[in-house]
């Protein structure tokens, strides 16, 4: 919802697929003017990147904060607040500042402000942010612009943390002075494109332009209104009807109708997760390898993505989708369905498998179950209230379990929390000494080539073992009125705002 | 009568604390953890161990409830688990959307209910009758989420009449905030409209066969006042009953309209409350929602006085 983990993903299609050429859309001159309203696909709970953990916090986030370091449309790490970078120390990060940016507040944004941030991230009671941070012992202020990030270990992957909320400045003065009620109303705390107005919960968010911003003639729209529509139909109803201008997500049989209409633009481009579902290895039936193999050859990736996402996205193979630079495009062990295979590998087992209530994690459900009743495995549908899925899950209380992932800018973000034996979201238990030793080296490496090497090492592994059974990757898309303009898209799925304009 | 009233307000003690330990049972009880939601894809042990601690749910289930009911009592209902903000801000920010769907559905329900229960009564039998007990048995037995569907797909998606969704505050725009609020109203209001309908009906036979109806007929009173000034004030003393009933179940009623049409009031907040086990609001609303009830029921009684005075409270 909600978040995440879970399932609005997947199939919410936006999920995959699909041409997109270049990322960046443009249609005559940039028009200073007007506002925009975008669908979020649930209500936000904090403005503040502390105690963020929704994707659509973040989404408003990138309107509102600037980052340390940004990306662009190829993930490439690119300068946001930080100007420049000197990484060769792999234990001492040094920063150059950009110099003469205010938050809106007033207060100069400057190496204090850097270190005060990291130090509020790192110390708070509610922050979530310290284990993106884990790497950090701390910021030294060698001047007003300069800061040096010294690590407790070598953190290969600290610029892309950086990119997040980790990374988002606010100005101190106002976080003080909001105490408790920061979260609720951060009025002038960044220094992006866009300042908060008003949050009137359930039903909108308003930003207004920025004047004040760096980067001089940007951004072009007034202001951004944000309505949290949590259902993908209503989502196409206002899009419809012109209630709002810009959606992530719609349904996956929606997309053919809004491409056929000139009023319209679809667009989309491989996004940064992965979808699929969890097999614990903790308990039998999936403590045997066999087993989990078997259930992964059965499945038809290409019905999946077919049948449930409408051939939006890719079929998936691994937990590294194309968008990434550690992609594994010859990894294709479980290519097409096998069920002479998956029979020969195991069969005449039964598992449950637990699910949301979502139209199309059922419709998933049915086609997985109908699919693996071909190679003789019998599979069990149990469709639970999210909060208790996701307990169950969490507890690695299922035999298999429906959870996707939104996905991270460096693949580290993608393999070490799920698979690593002491992963935070290694629900499936997970366990291969090997497959650590990568993924930690991966983790402190600074040498991009061995990085890639060790991902790659580890994918075939993951997904030899399965502990994971990959489906599909979605896409990161631009659903919109013909109205706007300037609109790129990122992997990411985040949706910026800045260079947008309405014409 | 202050007596009467005095005694009724002690009553609802124990009443409303036996909801609370009801309510409080109930969504502690209930599978799922607050902090794997309000985690998300951040979860890690720490954090959750963290978030435990600050909630105080790493204590036993009866601690728990003291201590919230300590805080109750001193009128503090707490902070929202998923958003930190304090739970009666919450509420009382949507209370009034609430509150004004509510109301707009009730005066659309009584709009229907009296004029056509009181046709149907007088002409018994005849086509109308048959078309407005038609029409009840409809409105009774179709979810108000559906009628809710019908409405944003045919009013709002193909004739754009009216908007699809979403809230409008009235000191900002009277205008717009009426058109976005008959399309939910009617949903919310129609069930209710349906049931006063019938009651009206009954009611209304019921009176028109008695003696001193017949005794204004014989002395030449015009039908039309014999109808509308003698029989319709005492018939609608059970109508009077339900619609204070309903008034306090608009949260109830509220919380699927509110979802369908994303209106932002207590009902969608409730329902997001569950689903995120963020305790301490859904706790806040389950109270209000008691309390509306117990008081509506109170002010029904007083009404009766009011509208019957045989009725007396002594």
């Amino acid at each position: 919802m909600r978040w995440v983990a879970v399932a609005v993903a997947g199939l919410v299609l936006v999920a995959a697929c699909g041409p997109s050429g270049g990322t960046s859309q443009s249609g005559g001159t940039p028009k200073a003017g007007g506002t925009a309203t975008i669908a979020l696909e649930s209500e936000l709970r904090t403005l503040d990147p502390l105690d963020s953990s929704l994707l659509v916090e973040r989404e408003v986030f990138y309107n509102l904060y600037d980052s340390l370091f940004t990306i662009d449309p190829s993930l490439k790490i690119t300068p946001g607040l930080v100007k420049s970078w000197d990484v060769s120390d792999p234990m001492n990060f040094k920063f150059t500042l950009q110099s003469g940016v205010k938050y809106q507040d007033g207060t100069a944004f400057n190496a204090q402000s850097v270190k005060d941030n990291i130090q509020r991230y790192l110390t708070a009671s509610t922050s979530r942010r310290k284990s993106d941070l884990a790497s950090v012992s701390s910021v030294e202020v060698v001047d007003d612009s300069h800061v040096i990030f010294h690590l407790k270990k070598p953190g290969a992957t600290l610029l892309a943390t950086l990119v997040d909320r980790a990374g988002m400045m606010l100005s101190m003065a106002t976080v003080q002075k909001g105490g408790q009620n920061f979260s609720l109303a951060p009025v002038g705390a960044g220094s992006g494109p866009f300042q908060f107005v008003e949050w009137q919960r359930n039903d909108h968010l308003t930003l207004k332009k920025n004047p004040g911003y760096w980067k001089s003639g940007l951004p072009y729209l007034d202001g951004v209104t944000y309505r949290a529509i949590p259902d993908v139909n209503a989502i196409l109803a206002a899009l419809k009807t012109g209630d709002i201008d810009i959606a992530r997500t719609i349904a996956g049989k929606d997309v053919a109708g809004i491409k056929s209409d000139s009023s319209f633009i679809y667009r989309d481009t491989p996004a940064i997760g992965f979808n699929g579902f969890e097999l614990n290895t903790g308990t039998p039936p999936f403590n045997d390898p066999a087993k989990r193999q078997a259930v992964a050859l059965a499945i038809d990736r290409y019905g999946i993505l077919k049948n449930i996402n409408f051939n939006i996205g890719v079929v998936g193979y691994g937990p590294i989708p194309p968008s990434s630079w550690a992609f594994d495009s010859t990894e294709k062990i479980y290519d097409h369905a096998d069920a002479a295979k998956a029979k020969t590998t195991a069969t005449g087992f039964t598992f449950t498998y637990k699910t949301t209530s979502d139209p199309i994690n059922q419709q998933l459900a049915a086609l997985l179950q109908s699919e693996l009743a071909t190679a003789g495995i019998t599979m069990n549908v149990q469709t639970e209230e999210f909060a208790t899925y996701v307990q169950e899950c969490a507890n690695h209380q299922f035999q298999a379990c429906n959870v996707n992932w939104s996905g991270r800018i460096d693949p580290d973000g993608n393999t070490y929390a799920w698979w690593h034996t002491k992963g935070d979201f290694n629900d499936s238990l997970y366990s291969n000494a090997q497959v650590d030793a990568w993924l930690e080296d991966a983790r402190v490496s600074t040498d991009q080539n061995k990085r890639k090497q060790d991902y790659l090492n580890a994918q075939k592994q993951i997904v030899a073992d399965a502990p994971y059974v990959f489906t599909v990757f979605g896409v990161s898309a631009q659903i919109s009125s013909n109205k706007i303009h300037g609109f790129t898209l990122y992997p990411d799925l985040m949706i910026r705002m800045a260079a947008v304009w309405k014409g | 009568m202050t007596t009467y009233v005095l005694r009724r307000l002690v009553l609802m003690v124990p009443v409303a604390f036996l909801v609370t330990v009801g309510v409080f049972m109930l969504i502690h009880l209930s599978p799922g953890d607050p902090a794997l939601i309000v985690l998300g894809e951040d979860r890690n042990p720490q954090a959750i161990a963290a978030i435990h601690q600050q909630l105080g749910l790493d204590k036993p289930l009866y601690v728990q409830y003291v201590i919230w009911l300590g805080h109750i009592v001193h009128g503090d209902l707490g902070r929202s688990i998923t958003t930190h903000q304090p739970v009666t801000i919450a509420i009382g920010e949507r209370l009034p959307a609430t509150v004004e769907l509510g109301a707009v559905a009730l005066i659309w329900s009584l709009l229907v209910a009296i004029p056509l229960g009181t046709i149907a009564a007088v002409r018994r039998g005849s086509l109308a009758d048959h078309l407005a007990t038609g029409l009840a048995v409809g409105g009774v037995s179709i979810p108000n989420f559906f009628i809710g569907i019908v409405l944003i797909f045919f009013l709002s998606v193909t004739l754009r009449l009216f908007p699809f969704g979403g809230y409008v505050p009235f000191n900002q725009d009277p205008v717009e905030n009426l058109r976005h609020v008959i399309l939910p109203a009617i949903a919310l209001g129609t069930a209710g409209a349906a049931i006063n309908m019938r009651f009206t009906r009954s009611s209304m036979i019921e009176v028109l066969n008695q003696d001193y109806i017949r005794t204004a007929r014989a002395k030449g009173a015009p039908w039309r006042r014999v109808v509308f000034i003698h029989a319709l004030k005492n018939a609608l003393i059970p109508v009077v009953t339900i619609v204070g009933l309903q008034i306090g179940g608009i949260i109830e009623g509220a919380v699927v309209t509110e979802t369908v049409f994303t209106w932002p009031g207590v009902g969608r907040l409730a329902v997001e409350s569950i689903f995120n086990r963020d305790y301490t609001v859904v706790q806040g609303i389950v109270l209000l929602a008691a309390f509306s009830y117990l008081v509506a029921n109170l002010l029904v009684d007083l009404v009766y006085a009011w509208l019957d005075p045989r009725i007396s409270f002594a």
